[in-house]
Parts: structure tokens; C-alpha cells; sequence
């Protein structure tokens, strides 16, 4: 790994507009849930943040995320800058691992800046700053695996923002609702999973499971798994894919 | 050699960039030619490993780069895009890729480069806020501060005024005659023979020529030319012309004819002659096939 590399393409990744964009629409979720919570009375103000966390992020910070981590390769290379971070004596797994870090620290970031304004909002409203908290899990892992499934899109595909959206509202959102079987392929759902063992989830937000089974170390794993996966697929396409 | 490609072929579905090219590089200046589309770019990136060719191999200083990330310590490239980074400095662009190169003391390998292109007083400003020829430089700095062995300039020269054209093709020269592989590519004829002698013609993703461009301008004066002259009496003009020495045709318009002759010299010196015995007023003579690309279709025509 090339930590001048990372850092050069965290910066690239977190420019001013997309910054402000990503973090506004990973926000829209927090947002969401203080104005939902408002005027409720104080025993469900905790369930309604839960329940908003589990729905609304699903379309809201996964876009944000597939913008950020997919722009991490593609705007070197329809900026026509790939050449001066490609032609460097690094190998391909070190670029690539290089990039998949870059990745998930952005889109950390952006998942914290989303998680922000609810974790005001639940504590203005609730006088307790720990009712957020365990929201953590869920957006730390849904950056996580978001960020090595979008990364090698953005570098192999012109139309990688179509393609994640097409992920994230045919896939996610249709097909693994109604199909059992493709449920624990959604990356929101392995989120949501980590998210439901450290947290009570209320029945509306538990139904956002599907099939899959609550369990922190069990999202721990399938995510490091993808990252590795998607760290593996980048580096292929370094060696044997075109560039530019 | 230090570069070279063995019988490569590129294309990108239907569309076929690259065709059984092969072609070696060895150290000092060999200029690239041809005109647009002709496949330079496409051959540059496959030789720098920015593009895997569909058919055949490269190798540059022994190894191919796509296998052998390492040789990247030993080659460089100037692509012919204008990007660059706007938001950062000079400095900071060329710093980036001598740390990424992995030199010792990227700063000062950075400040060196920088001099090298004359840019040290513009350094610490935004390149997103540099002229097209500022950029150009920045790119050369960018890639002479890892020092490298192969050095690979796509159209280098787009852009720079004048001054920085001579100033580039002085470094350009000064880098070949220190042992290093320069590869240059241009579409244009006399700014290539300012750096070298020797070249590698190309068109329509296929080899033209190869070797000193005095041959290849050999090959260029057997090539009939095409001149349009204006004239009042056109008619006549052309009756008349046809029986100079070297013309093979002559195509009448309304006030234009068009001559093709495979002695341009001597057309040059009939002409005035032709025009006073006739009473013609000649308006204009200009060249109507000059550009690059005819003549290097002319030279795969005629297998040179």
C-alpha cells in the first residue's frame, strides 16, 4: 500500500462539491428522523429513530456512498490524470488496496457526517446522547462494504453510476425484498443485521432483515470478506484491464 | 532496445486502432508521426501498459510493464491529454509523482524538474490557473523527476508558444543525447526533425515508414502533388498546362483549376511564363493536398 497514493486520492475523492452533496443527502436520513422524533412522546422517540435509521439511509446514504466511492478510479481516468497514479512501481494488489482504503475512509466520512444531525436531533429531543450511537454499526458497515463494491465499478465501467444506482434500487430495494434467497446479498441488509444485535430494533425496522439474521460479528466478517473480494477484483483489473 | 512491440494489434470492438505493429525504440530521440487517429496515442499507452494490446506484446527495458510494475521506477509518460490537476500546485503535482516514483527527497527532485522546465517562478500557483503550454511543462516536469530511462511524450508540444517549443525540444535532444530512450509523438513534420532523425511513421493504426526522416522525405517528393491555381481564363490556362513537364492532370472549374504534378518545381517556373504569353491574370496558387495525413496515406499506398 502507497500511502502518498491514498492520501492523494482521498483528497481528490472529498472535493468541495461532492463533499457538500454526499454529505447533504447521507444527512437527509438524520434529518429525517429529528423531525419525525419532534413532538412525539418520549417512549417512542427512541423507536422512531431506530425505525428511520433502518429505511431512509437505504436510499438516501447508499447513493451518497456509490457517488463518493465510485468516483475514487473514475475521475482519475475521465479526468485523464490515471496516468500519473497508474504509472508508478507499486504492484497492482498495493494500488488497489491503496484505493479501497482511500474509499472506505471517504465514505466514512460521509456516513458520519449523516449520522451527525440524528445524533443531535435524538438528543435534543431525548436528553440522551446514546440513543444514536448504535446507528454507528449500521453506517460504519454499510460505508465499509459500499465502498468495496463501488470502487472497482468506478474503474471498470463509464456507466458505474447507473449500474450502483440499478444495485441499490432493482437489487437491494425489489429483488432482494421479495426473492429470500438474494436477501443476505444486500449490503444494507448485512449492515442492518449488525445494526439490529447491538441495538432493540422495533418490529417496522426488523422487517427491513428479511431473511437475514441479526449479528454483529457475522456483518464484521461478510464485510471483510466483500472488502477483500472487492480489493481482490480491483487489483485483477489493474493487471489486466485498459486504464485509460 | 529499451522499448518495443512485437506484432501488436489494439481495437476496441469494431474499431481497430492498432494492427500487427511492430516496431523498437533504442536510446536518444525517435520521433513518432502521423496524422490524427493515426494510432500514435494508442501505441504510446500500450507501450507505457496504460492499455493491454488484444494481440502481441511489448516489452519496455525487458519486461512488460503490465507483469512488472517495478519498471514503472524507469519510465515515464507525458500523455496527451490536457488534464492535470486544477486544485493543486505545481509543486504539489510534481511532488506527487516523485513520491509515487518513489524518489529519495521528492521535494527537491521536485524543485529540480520544475527548473529544468523553467517553471520554478510559477511553481506555487494552481495549475488549474496555468496556460496550456504552462500545463504542458508542468506534465514534462512531472515526468523527468523520477529520473527516468524511458521517456514517453505523446504531442508534447500542443500548446507551448514559440519559445517554449524550442526551449522543449532543446530538452528534448539534451535527454536523448544523455542515453535515454525519448519516444515523441507529432503530427507534425519539421518540429520532429528539430529533435531527431529518426522516425516512425504512422497511419491508420499501421506502420508507414520507419527510419531517417531524409528517407522518408525521399519517399515524399516521388508523391504527385495537388495545386489549385485561380485564374481569369482558366480554360486556357489549363490547355496551356498540360503540356508542361511533370503534369499528369488537370480538373477545370469555374475559375479554378486543379493540377496534379509529380514536379511542382518546375510548374512553379512554367507558370509566370504561361500567364504572361496568354494575357492570364493568375490570382492565386496554393497547395491542395499538403496535409499530413495524405501523405502518409500515400506512403502505406505505395508500401514504403
Amino acid at each position: 500500500m502507497s500511502l502518498r497514493l491514498y492520501r492523494h486520492l482521498l483528497g481528490q475523492t472529498l472535493r468541495g462539491k461532492r463533499l457538500l452533496g454526499a454529505g447533504a443527502l447521507a444527512s437527509v436520513a438524520g434529518i429525517a428522523a429529528w423531525v419525525s422524533m419532534a413532538g412525539v412522546d418520549t417512549e417512542q422517540t427512541a423507536d422512531i429513530y431506530r425505525t428511520v435509521t433502518a429505511s431512509v439511509p437505504a436510499a438516501t446514504l447508499s447513493i451518497a456512498l456509490l457517488i463518493v466511492a465510485s468516483a475514487t478510479l473514475r475521475d482519475e481516468r475521465d479526468g485523464g490524470t490515471l496516468p500519473y497514479v497508474f504509472i508508478t512501481p507499486m504492484s497492482a494488489t498495493g494500488f488497489a488496496v491503496s484505493a479501497t482504503a482511500a474509499a472506505v475512509t471517504a465514505t466514512l466520512a460521509i456516513t458520519l457526517i449523516g449520522w451527525i444531525p440524528g445524533w443531535i436531533g435524538s438528543w435534543i429531543i431525548t436528553g440522551s446522547w446514546d440513543v444514536a450511537v448504535p446507528a454507528l454499526a449500521l453506517y460504519g458497515i454499510a460505508a465499509a462494504g459500499y465502498a468495496a463494491a463501488f470502487v472497482p465499478l468506478g474503474y471498470l465501467f463509464d456507466r458505474s453510476l447507473i449500474i450502483g444506482l440499478a444495485y441499490i434500487f432493482v437489487w437491494e430495494g425489489i429483488l432482494a425484498t421479495v426473492v429470500a434467497g438474494i436477501t443476505p446479498s444486500s449490503i444494507w441488509r448485512i449492515a442492518m443485521s449488525a445494526y439490529a444485535d447491538v441495538d432493540e430494533l422495533p418490529p417496522d425496522a426488523l422487517d427491513m432483515l428479511g431473511t437475514v439474521t441479526p449479528g454483529k460479528w457475522g456483518a464484521v466478517a461478510t464485510i471483510v470478506v466483500l472488502v477483500g473480494v472487492g480489493t481482490t477484483v480491483l487489483g485483477w483489473a489493474v493487471r489486466t484491464r485498459d486504464a485509460v | 532496445m529499451t522499448a518495443q512491440a512485437i506484432g501488436v494489434s489494439k481495437w476496441f470492438g469494431q474499431k481497430v486502432a492498432l494492427s500487427d505493429v511492430t516496431v523498437e525504440f533504442t536510446p536518444g530521440v525517435t520521433g513518432l508521426l502521423g496524422p490524427n487517429g493515426a494510432g500514435k496515442t494508442t501505441l504510446l499507452r500500450v507501450l507505457t501498459g496504460l492499455q493491454v494490446p488484444s494481440q502481441g506484446e511489448v516489452k519496455v527495458l525487458g519486461v512488460d510493464p503490465r507483469r512488472d510494475r517495478s519498471v514503472y521506477a524507469r519510465i515515464a509518460l507525458v500523455p496527451e491529454d490536457e488534464a492535470v490537476y486544477p486544485d493543486l500546485t505545481g509543486r504539489q503535482f510534481v511532488e506527487l509523482r516523485a513520491s509515487l516514483g518513489r524518489c529519495p527527497v521528492p521535494d527537491e527532485a521536485a524543485a529540480r524538474a520544475l527548473d529544468t522546465v523553467g517553471l520554478t517562478g510559477a511553481a506555487d500557483r494552481a495549475l488549474g490557473g496555468f496556460s496550456k503550454g504552462m500545463r504542458q511543462r508542468a506534465k514534462v516536469a512531472a515526468a523527468l523527476v523520477t529520473d527516468p530511462e524511458v521517456l514517453v511524450l505523446d504531442e508534447p508540444l500542443n500548446g507551448a508558444d514559440p519559445v517554449q517549443r524550442a526551449q522543449l525540444i532543446d530538452l528534448f535532444v539534451r535527454l536523448g543525447s544523455e542515453g535515454r530512450t525519448v519516444i515523441v509523438s507529432s503530427h507534425v513534420l519539421v518540429e520532429v526533425e528539430r529533435m531527431t532523425h529518426r522516425v516512425v511513421a504512422m497511419v491508420d493504426g499501421r506502420l508507414a515508414a520507419i527510419g531517417r526522416i531524409d528517407d522518408l522525405r525521399a519517399a515524399m517528393t516521388d508523391k504527385p502533388r495537388q495545386v489549385r491555381v485561380t485564374a481569369d481564363q482558366p480554360r486556357a490556362l489549363a490547355a496551356a498546362l498540360v503540356g508542361v513537364e511533370g503534369v499528369e492532370g488537370v480538373q477545370l472549374g469555374a475559375d479554378i483549376i486543379d493540377v496534379t504534378t509529380t514536379d511542382p518545381v518546375t510548374l512553379a517556373r512554367s507558370l509566370p511564363s504561361i500567364a504572361c504569353d496568354g494575357g492570364i491574370r493568375i490570382r492565386a496558387i496554393t497547395p491542395a493536398d499538403e496535409s499530413m495525413e495524405q501523405v502518409f496515406r500515400y506512403l502505406v499506398e505505395s508500401g514504403t
